[in-house]
């Protein structure tokens, strides 16, 4: 436990303060926010797919069902926004307990079935049949708790706490309790594991955390459309980002983020004619030379990668 | 990557070729704006005519224009038109050697600076940030389609940027305490389809048309046309009868199951609202499906027309009722190119582009016309300031494609389109016949028989 | 109003088979998921649209060009591509970062090429009028884009069930190691399997104008969707279940769109779920759940 301790020490803290400063340096301030708001998802993908194996494909459903928990609760109990939050968490924990079901497909199934689970949310969300209630296709305004400092400060604070339960899981009995899941359900069984319980819990606490960044997401931007907060690329961004990376470590997603994301927004201001372009032949290339993730490198050389 | 320098050789072609035709017919133009529309005349202005100056201390070396597109996702098709069109203007008001700037006395040149944001609404709001925090332009264009436009309005608004909104006509973005918007080339969602249902209400009841089928795409921009005008034509006395109401998903491709339905409802005129992709599939289906409806309304005949015909045909598009934008009747502009002006640059520059001509090419031309009249009018470039020059224009600014009007949130409410109807004309064009309202009418309507 | 429905949810069925049919032979043989597809989809569509234009041809001729291209486009791909990939840990998630990759680089490259409108073939080229079947009348380039995807779901299965190198693709699908072991070029055999599944999604393309309205760069990501739906209902692997999943993909959708149009896409969704948590393998699959 004192490992994960340090790891977090390590690793998450001096992340966490840059993030903390870096406002003061930088005034694009919402590329700052984008860039915790993708470390959360790529942390919280990780706590499912790397602990446990499993590809949330439609992890933007969550994500979505916590912007709209957020929304819901500003617009119709009129809820603070620390209130909201939390109604975003709930919102998603509740997806998650409705799709636990899933998690007895394995592999491709599973990722598609997810996805399929996150489009079957979205068009329920913007039907205008529920007009009254989500505003449907209609999108969102929330500007009456707008406050982009404080929601900046309340997605750290997710942030922080995300990194310390992947540091808590690396080194917990339960961390690797799942891991060994991963690798062999039926021996981990044998060896006592609770197999289902274990990963129903990474699941919920993976859902858990893709709901609270779409609740700050949603306080953030405070102007959307079922569209923006459904949009795929959430989850194939985080995906991307946290096998680059190098999944079940806590520093792989958050390379992963800083140096993909920060290439995309790079590519996207200085040449943004072929952005597409480049930014596809580059995950193609990265997924044919690096396809276990950056951490990878340095596992393979001996050194463990916190 | 060869295409593209095509492309560019010919926009230099185009440059080059418009600087003439552009210095002549904008003349007229630029002595109204002497007077900005207030009768009043700018000293700098007389200045500037005497004799051109190095300019007063403090003007920028030029005016940095933020904007952005989608070139891919769902919302290129309407995107990269209205950044093709923005495009043109800028070039032509630099080969004319720049745009009027006011309180600096003289003409500085533009720079239009344009990311990509794939139509990726987070990365869109990352990047209108970065518009404003990093390249600090001057003046902030926002994507076109409401699903875009919507994330750069609240942070436009919290950075104290004015928005220029080219067609991004969700109802939800103007409020009276937001004065950091105005909608620019499409009428607000709400006003737009005025025209339409009083011409139900008025000439079509009265031919006995009087059964009305509603279908829709669920999305902001022909939801809310189709909620205005269902209020419309519930209202009390209305001589109207809706028969059929449905909302599809924005993704339907295929409407024979629909278009079936709806004939079952056996109603006289059928509305059906829905981006371009969704007109394209209605009209083909209806076509193939050999079901005739006494009138048939949609949306894209009139704003994308030769997308349209090329996608839909001649024979599928005779008859049908649509909005007729400045594509097929446009105004004498008292600022910028005519139609067939505007059309000819277009061809000379983007032939090769893909990228069809149409309302949407218009809608990104008129947005560079309102900023070169802001521009012209503006008492400084502080935000506030530019807010004023805009709405200065309100009522008196008249382009191509008509008046320029906003209300007091900053939603479009002049540049309403007549309702006009498809004939055939030689062996695969269309014309349309303007039949509503009468003071515009060209013709009576031809309604199918029953 | 039922029995068009669920007419034109049969034709409309037997395309989408057609649709999810190169998918779902790319991921029974290799367990890869080809997330480009619909965008290997959308370059079949832009083909035969230049095939058109262009030069007038007939768009049942422009798909045995499609067919014979794409199929030997196929190829290179297989080769640079999927050995790399199959050689990695964890190959089946891999392969959807990978070809969502691939997916970007077609959509960028197409969108430079073609712009952004709306392409397509006028319905009558495949014949004009409706066609009156049943007592329904359906428009006659449904029935013959629906004709065709039967014609392919029947090669397909002639191919896997009649022929020797059909036998071993199918020793490939139920076990690549053993396969390999038991002297199989598992190669040979996955870049042929490869080469036909994007062939199969080219030739999808190509009708596409007349079941889909028109064709843009973006239309991938709407056409994967259905895709997916179809090949899970199905089960991964089978043409025979893909032909179903197709069928019930189609009736469903028609049915949603005749009595609660504005949930029409909901219910492939839901559908799909559903199959999955009862049959977790697809309605004609084999027992694989873990755990």
């Amino acid at each position: 436990m004192r490992r994960g301790v340090r790891e977090f020490v390590t690793v998450a803290l001096p992340l966490l303060a840059a993030l903390a400063l870096a406002p003061l340096f930088y005034s694009n301030e919402l590329l700052l926010f984008n860039f915790i708001m993708f470390l959360i998802l790529a942390q919280g993908l990780n706590a499912i797919y790397g602990f446990t194996g499993y590809l949330p494909f439609g992890y933007v459903g969550f994500f979505g069902a916590g912007a709209y928990g957020f929304a819901l609760a500003v617009m119709h109990l009129n809820a603070s926004p620390l209130l909201a939050m939390a109604c975003a968490g709930v919102a998603a924990l509740v997806l998650g307990v409705v799709l636990t079901p899933l998690l007895r497909l394995s592999g491709a199934y599973f990722a598609i079935a997810n996805l399929a689970a996150a489009q079957a949310v979205y068009q329920v969300i913007s039907n205008p049949a529920l007009q009254d209630v989500t505003k449907g296709p209609y999108g969102v305004t929330l500007s009456s708790v707008f406050a982009p400092a404080l929601s900046y400060g309340v997605a750290l604070i997710i942030l922080a706490a995300t990194l310390a339960l992947i540091a808590w899981l690396r080194n917990a009995r339960f961390g690797l309790a799942l891991q060994a899941i991963r690798e062999d359900p039926v021996s981990a069984a044998m060896a006592g594991v609770a197999v289902v319980r274990g990963r129903t819990i990474a699941w919920l606490l993976s859902a858990l955390i893709a709901g609270l960044a779409g609740g700050v997401f949603a306080w953030h931007i405070s102007v959307f459309y079922p569209e923006t907060a459904f949009d795929l690329s959430f989850s194939i961004f985080a995906i991307v980002f946290t096998l680059f990376g190098g999944a079940a470590t806590q520093l792989g997603p958050i390379l992963g983020v800083l140096l993909l994301y920060g290439l995309y927004n790079v590519i996207g201001i200085t040449v943004p004619q072929y952005f597409q372009l480049i930014y596809g032949v580059l995950i193609v290339l990265l997924v044919l030379f690096l396809p276990d993730g950056l951490a990878s490198l340095a596992t393979r050389r001996g050194f463990r990668v916190p | 990557m060869l295409r593209r320098v095509v492309v560019c050789l010919l926009a230099i072609a185009c440059m080059a070729g418009a600087r003439g035709a552009w210095a002549q017919q904008s003349r007229p133009a630029d002595e109204r704006l002497g007077g900005c529309f207030d009768g009043y005349l700018d000293k700098a202005q007389t200045e500037q005519a005497s004799a051109p100056q190095p300019g007063q201390p403090g003007a920028p070396a030029e005016i940095r224009i933020g904007h952005l597109h989608a070139s891919s996702g769902p919302y290129a098709s309407i995107s990269m038109p209205v950044y093709l069109g923005l495009k043109l203007w800028v070039e032509q008001m630099n080969a004319g050697g720049g745009a009027m700037v006011k309180p600096f006395g003289r003409k500085l040149p533009l720079r239009l600076i344009s990311y990509d944001d794939q139509s990726n609404p987070g990365t869109a709001a990352t990047l209108t940030n970065q518009l404003i925090t990093q390249d600090k332009v001057d003046l902030l264009i926002a994507d076109s389609g409401s699903v875009l436009t919507a994330v750069s309005v609240p942070i436009a608004r919290e950075h104290k940027m004015f928005l220029f909104d080219p067609t991004g006509t969700g109802a939800a973005f103007f409020s009276k305490d937001n004065p950091y918007i105005a909608l620019l080339a499409d009428p607000v969602s709400t006003v737009w389809p005025r025209f339409l249902w009083e011409f139900l209400k008025s000439d079509v009841a009265a031919a006995g048309l009087t059964r009305v089928a509603i279908l829709y795409s669920t999305n902001d921009f022909t939801g809310t046309q189709a909620a205005s005008i269902r209020a419309a034509l519930k209202a009390p006395g209305s001589p109207v009868q809706i028969v059929f109401d449905q909302g599809v998903p924005t993704s339907t491709s295929n409407y024979a199951v629909l278009i079936d339905n709806i004939a079952a409802a056996n109603p006289d005129v059928v509305l059906e609202l829905g981006y371009v992709g969704n007109d394209i599939a209605f009209l083909r289906n209806l076509q193939e499906s050999g079901k005739n409806f006494r009138m048939v309304f949609t949306l894209y005949p009139g704003i994308e027309t030769s997308t349209l015909l090329k996608n839909v045909g001649q024979s599928g598009l005779a008859g049908v009722f649509s909005y007729v934008t400045a594509l097929a009747y446009s105004y004498p502009p008292e600022v910028g190119m005519t139609l067939e002006q505007f059309r000819g640059s277009w061809e000379k520059a983007y032939a090769k582009s893909g990228v069809e001509f149409g309302w949407n090419a218009i809608a990104g031309y008129v947005t560079g016309l309102v900023l070169g009249q802001t521009l012209a009018c503006t008492d400084s470039l502080a935000q506030l300031d530019v807010r004023k020059s805009v709405f200065s224009l309100s009522g008196k600014l008249k382009t191509l494609i008509g008046t320029f009007e906003l209300n007091e949130q900053g939603a479009q409410i002049g540049e309403l389109t007549p309702i006009g109807q498809i004939a055939p004309e030689g062996k695969d064009g269309i014309h349309f016949t303007v039949v509503y309202p009468p003071a515009m009418a060209s013709g009576k309507p031809i309604f199918g028989a029953k | 109003m039922l029995a068009h429905a669920i007419l034109s949810g049969l034709v409309f069925g037997c395309y989408f088979t057609l649709v999810g049919l190169g998918l779902n032979l790319i991921f029974g043989v290799m367990r890869i998921v080809n997330l480009a597809h619909g965008d290997v989809v959308m370059l079949g569509a832009f083909a035969a649209f230049w095939l058109f234009a262009l030069i007038g041809l007939h768009p049942l001729i422009s798909s045995l060009i499609v067919l014979a291209i794409f199929a030997l486009l196929g190829l290179p791909v297989y080769y640079l591509v999927v050995p790399r990939l199959l050689a990695a840990r964890d190959s089946e998630m891999l392969s959807i970062i990978l070809f969502f990759g691939v997916q970007q680089i077609i959509e960028a490259i197409a969108t430079i090429a073609f712009g952004t409108s709306e392409r397509s073939i006028p319905g009558r080229v495949l014949g004009s009028g409706p066609l009156h079947l049943l007592g329904q009348a359906l428009p006659v380039a449904w029935v013959v884009s629906a004709a065709v995807s039967l014609l392919a779901v029947a090669l397909v299965y002639l191919y896997l069930y009649r022929s020797r190198v059909g036998t071993l693709t199918r020793a490939v699908m139920v076990n690549r190691d053993e396969a390999l072991a038991s002297g199989i070029d598992v190669h040979r055999v996955s870049a042929l399997a490869f080469g036909i599944g994007v062939a199969l999604a080219g030739l999808a393309g190509v009708f596409s104008p007349f079941m889909l309205g028109s064709a843009t760069p973006a239309m991938g990501g709407d056409v994967n969707l259905a895709a997916f739906a179809v090949i899970v209902i199905g089960s991964l692997g089978d043409p025979r279940g893909t032909m179903l999943g197709g069928l019930i993909y189609g009736v469903a959708l028609m049915l949603m769109q005749t009595y609660m149009s504005a949930w029409a896409n909901l219910l492939p969704n839901l559908l799909l779920i559903a199959v999955l948590l009862v049959r977790p393998t697809g309605l004609l699959g084999r027992q694989v759940r873990r755990a």
